[in-house]
């Protein structure tokens, strides 16, 4: 484990889930496998706090979740994004763009 | 939301299986890690043991996932409300304990609550009672030139700076309801009046009210039967009506439906009743209850002049108004007052100078209106911290008995945490627990409660010279207090040993069982707490105790002072013959007779009559002019001195020792030749070193004849036992209502019923009024002191119960976390005594610091009583350690048992319980 990993900030990590499972449905270890890909090992996804993550998103009906066999034929619980999700990827996406443009342009003044 | 419910819905009715599916879920994911980790070369059972790591723990993820999933709240309450009750099961002593601690603090605070809603908070149970005002004057001196009647409605204030009062003549209450700019209804009452009702069973003593005739549509009370009072029968000639108060109706008429249409005599003049007021409309004025209302208008018929109830003069109605939506108290207040300053200091014979800074201010009816209020107000307020400090007591208890089981539990939350159970869940779970026995407890204590009000009110009716009825009812005030107490009692209690549960070092806790060993570092920091906990039970009760202490003593110092007669063996009753139609002939002629026929009774000595019992409640004061010599109608001094008019045999009847001169005989009782005695004071003071006897006073009227005096006796208390004897005169009663005073040989109680068949027997329309023994009298007086001496007597004694549980409970824990301790000092030489020694020691040092911190306290706080106090400083050094040698004395028998166990440690077994 490098040093340089940076923690989580709090909330980011349902952003990163529904935009992990954007793209196609995923079970869970498939999706901490993928954080860790696309994030090139730079974020400290903890693989603990990814299941409550999960099941907070079901409640809120923003992922379901469904048994399907999986790449190695056992059973998985596979994740998709329903409609209300990708709406909410698309604004949470958007306000943290907004956000990080708005901090790095406060940074960059003189 | 829909979908979060529906999950909800789910998760909490198919909880088990979405475990199940979750138990599925993790396994493959730890399975998935594992194989990744074993392609990259690790061995099997490492590769296991990292993906676990990498989890950080399944059992905390699985919690945590539940909690996301929504459920938990409802599920962790249910389970931590199930797992209490267990735990409160499995140990039923300590169980056991804290209810009935929690049960007496909280149901005695609740007791008391519920008088002092009774009496200082309930609203008037009439229509927006906020809207009523009561109109009140004050001034630098008491109105001249008029005569007043107050009833007690209000505060009524008479020292060197102000005078206040709320009576009003009739033309100022019809001026006032004149406005009708100001108030949408204004009323007018005055009484109860003593009326002689006849006509319903043997004849009784009603108490009534003369009201305006709008009385019952101002303040918004409707019938429950028939009709209430309108103001078509408030005018002169209207045929004579009465409304029946609805508690009276039921205990005096059985609450029969039939009385709409009866007549009652009332003062022997004829009255319909035409209906009953609503059951709700139980009083206006705190702890005044009326049996009836009768119009202003026939208050003639009951045996008043007419011609002076209408008087400016005669100030005896208070006035209560309605406001006009959108007006405001002050409004009112500034309207009126420029009115009644003008009306009452202008004019030929004004009431008041103009130097006197009249006011007339418009309270609210709710403050306004005080009754008992005036009387029981502060003592109630006492009585209230009293018992605030009582379920301190309990509560600092409790949580001593809490922190000591926690201590015991230690291992087990321990454990708890260990397997992943969160500190918060931990914390909650053990609040759980405090809540469900503060809970537990306040049910035993609203027992505790009812009775406890119960008692109180027998003891206040039976106290109190009419009727008094308290509403002591559970309302929503009592409710929320009772609630509000049990939570914060169960919080307040359970917060510290939670905290401290939660606390627990799995890591140091576990470690085998040298845990009760070691432990003997951390435990002294709960220990503190345990310490601090007792020296605050000690530290509050002797504040408590040192209140009771001098408030026995102050009662014990008025019950020895001497009276100047014998209160001993006497009985009481009253007549007021005018009522029932005698005239002042057949007035005399009736009191001989009943002297004569009641003196004949066996197992009565003497009796006599006079126009007040002395110490009853009673006083008569009047101006005198004491004249040098017969027919001196000079400017003589006046004084102002007690006065009693009395009958026949008074003087030694009452045992009051004659001094000089003779006793009153028939010849005194003329129109012309009038004896009278003075005593002892009244020489002293007014007459000096010169013979008193032969000497004249009169009324300062001239009109009046003289009084010559015949005789001096001994002083004695008249209306207070705190009050110094002052000047008083007997004359010769010659009309009026009376008291008669019968000296008995044997108890006096034994005798009412004879002595009620004699008055039955020579007239049946005359009621015999409060038959009491003097004693009873005397108590009354007394009524205060011994309400609150005998409850912060009850709450010290309480206190000092709690404080014996709590040491006792604290050492016997010390003495079990110690035994290996003592065993191994028993083991290598320790004697017996020095485990008595050990254990008595700290017990002794928590009471003794207790007991300093509380008398510190005590003499800071006990000031708070001294005007219940007599003879008895608020620092009286004889209580103070009175108190302080009773609590040594409980603390060191609550040491005993647990010294007595430690004595008894076997060094053999103690070594080998680890």
């Amino acid at each position: 484990m490098t040093e340089q990993r940076l923690d989580l900030p709090q909330g980011t990590l349902d952003l990163l889930i529904l935009k992990a499972l954007a793209l196609e449905p995923m079970h869970g270890w498939a999706i901490s496998e993928r954080l860790q890909q696309i994030t090139s090992d730079a974020l400290q996804v903890q693989q603990g706090s990814m299941y409550p993550a999960l099941h907070r998103l079901e409640r809120r009906g923003w992922v379901k979740a469904r048994w399907a066999i999986s790449e190695n034929n056992r059973r998985a619980r596979y994740y998709e994004l329903t409609a209300a999700g990708r709406r909410q990827l698309a604004s949470e996406a958007a306000a943290w763009r907004r956000l990080a443009a708005v901090v790095g342009l406060v940074l960059d003044m003189g | 939301m829909l979908n979060d419910l529906l999950y909800r819905l789910r998760a909490f009715f198919h909880g088990k299986a979405m475990d199940a599916e979750m138990d599925e879920e993790l396994a493959y994911h730890l399975d998935r890690e594992a194989e990744k980790l074993r392609l990259q070369g690790i061995a099997a059972d490492e590769a296991t043991r990292r993906a676990q790591i990498a989890l950080q723990g399944s059992e905390q993820v699985r919690q945590q996932c539940r909690e996301a999933r929504g459920i938990s709240f409802v599920q962790t309450v249910v389970q931590d409300v199930r797992f209490g009750l267990r735990m409160l099961r499995r140990s039923p002593g300590f169980t056991a304990v804290v209810v009935i601690t929690l049960a007496l603090g909280i149901g005695a605070t609740t007791a008391i609550f519920s008088l002092v809603n009774a009496v200082l908070l309930r609203t008037i149970p009439v229509r927006n009672p906020e809207q009523l005002v009561v109109l009140q004057w004050k001034a630098h001196n008491q109105p001249s030139h008029l005569s007043t009647s107050s009833y007690g409605d209000c505060v009524y204030e008479r020292n060197s700076e102000d005078s206040s009062g709320c009576s009003f003549s009739y033309p100022m209450f019809k001026e006032i309801s004149a406005r009708e700019d100001l108030f949408t209804g204004v009323m007018a009452f005055a009484g109860p009046w003593n009326l002689d009702l006849s006509g319903n069973g043997p004849a009784s003593i009603a108490y009534g009210d003369v009201v305006s005739g709008n009385y019952f549509q101002t303040l918004g009370v409707g019938p429950a039967l028939g009709r209430t009072l309108g103001p078509e029968d408030d005018t002169p000639g209207a045929a004579h009506v009465v409304v029946l108060d609805y508690g009276y109706w039921q205990r005096a008429f059985g609450g029969s439906v039939n009385v709409l249409g009866r007549t009652i005599h009332l003062n022997n003049s004829v009255f319909t009743i035409v209906g009953v007021a609503d059951r709700a409309f139980t009083r206006l004025t705190p702890g005044k209850s009326i049996n009836l209302w009768v119009p202003i208008s026939q208050a003639d018929a009951l045996g008043t002049d007419r011609k002076d109830n209408i008087k400016d003069r005669r100030w005896w109605l208070t006035v209560v108004g309605r406001l006009k939506p959108g007006i405001s108290t002050s409004e009112v207040q500034s309207a009126l007052s420029l009115w009644f300053v003008n009306r009452v200091t202008l004019g030929d014979k004004p009431f008041w100078k103009k130097t006197d800074k009249v006011r007339l201010l418009t309270l609210p009816a709710q403050k306004g209106l005080a009754g008992i209020r005036n009387q029981f107000g502060k003592p109630l307020l006492l009585l209230m911290a009293a018992v605030g400090i009582v379920l301190l007591i309990a509560c600092a208890n409790v949580a001593g008995l809490m922190l000591a089981r926690g201590a015991a539990r230690q291992r087990e939350m321990a454990v708890r945490i260990a397997v992943g159970s969160g500190r918060r869940r931990v914390i909650r779970q053990l609040l759980t627990e405090s809540l469900l026995l503060s809970f537990a407890g306040a049910s035993a204590g609203i027992l505790v409660a009812f009775f406890g009000a119960r008692s109180l009110t027998a003891f206040f009716s039976e106290n109190s010279y009419s009727s008094l009825r308290l509403n002591l009812h559970p309302d929503l005030p009592v409710l929320l207090f009772a609630i509000g107490i049990t939570v914060l009692t169960g919080i307040a209690f359970g917060l510290v040993p939670a905290f401290r549960g939660a606390r627990a070092n799995p890591a140091v806790s576990l470690k085998g069982g040298s845990a009760t060993v070691a432990s003997a570092r951390p435990g002294n920091r709960w220990f503190g707490i345990g310490n601090g906990l007792v020296v605050l039970q000690v530290a509050l009760s002797v504040v408590v105790l040192s209140g009771a202490g001098l408030l026995m003593r102050t009662l014990n110092k008025l019950y020895s002072i001497d009276p100047g007669f014998d209160t001993q063996h006497m009985l009481l009753f009253s007549v007021e013959p005018e009522l029932a139609g005698y005239n002042k002939e057949k007035i005399s002629m009736l009191y001989s007779e009943l002297q004569e026929r009641l003196s004949a009774l066996p197992g009565v000595l003497k009796t006599t009559y006079s126009s007040d019992a002395l110490l009853d409640g009673g006083l008569w004061t009047s101006d005198v002019r004491i004249k040098e010599q017969t027919g001196d109608s000079a400017q003589g001094k006046q004084f102002e001195t007690q006065m009693l008019a009395v009958g026949p045999d008074f003087i030694s009847t009452m045992k009051i020792p004659l001094v000089d001169g003779r006793m009153l005989r028939k010849s005194d009782m003329g129109t012309t030749n009038r004896g009278a005695l003075v005593n002892q004071a009244f020489v002293h003071k007014y007459i000096g070193k010169r013979n008193p006897l032969g000497l004249h006073f009169d009324s300062g009227d001239p009109n009046e004849p003289d009084w010559e005096i015949v005789g001096v006796v001994a002083d004695t208390k008249y209306d207070s036992l705190r009050r110094e004897e002052a000047p008083t005169a007997y004359i010769p009663l010659t009309e009026g209502g009376a008291t008669f005073e019968l000296r008995t040989a044997a108890s006096p109680a034994a005798l009412m019923q004879s002595v009620r068949d004699v008055v039955n027997k020579t007239d049946s329309s005359l009621p015999v009024i409060r038959m009491r023994t003097q004693s009873e009298s005397v108590d009354r007086l007394l009524f205060n002191e011994r309400l609150v001496a005998r409850l912060f007597g009850l709450f010290g004694a309480l206190g000092l119960l709690l404080v014996c549980v709590g040491l006792y409970g604290l050492l016997s824990f010390e003495v079990a976390r110690r035994t290996r301790e003592i065993g191994i000092r028993t083991a290598l030489g320790a004697q017996r005594r020095d485990m008595w020694i050990l254990v008595l020691r700290q017990g002794v040092a928590l009471v003794f610091a207790g007991g300093v911190i509380g008398l510190a306290a005590a003499i800071a706080v006990t000031r708070l009583l001294s005007s219940l106090l007599y003879n008895v400083r608020p620092s009286d050094p004889v209580t103070l350690t009175a108190v302080a040698s009773v609590l040594l004395l409980v603390g060191v028998v609550a040491c005993l048992l647990p010294a007595r166990r430690a004595t008894r440690i076997d060094p053999m077994e103690a070594l080998r319980c680890e």
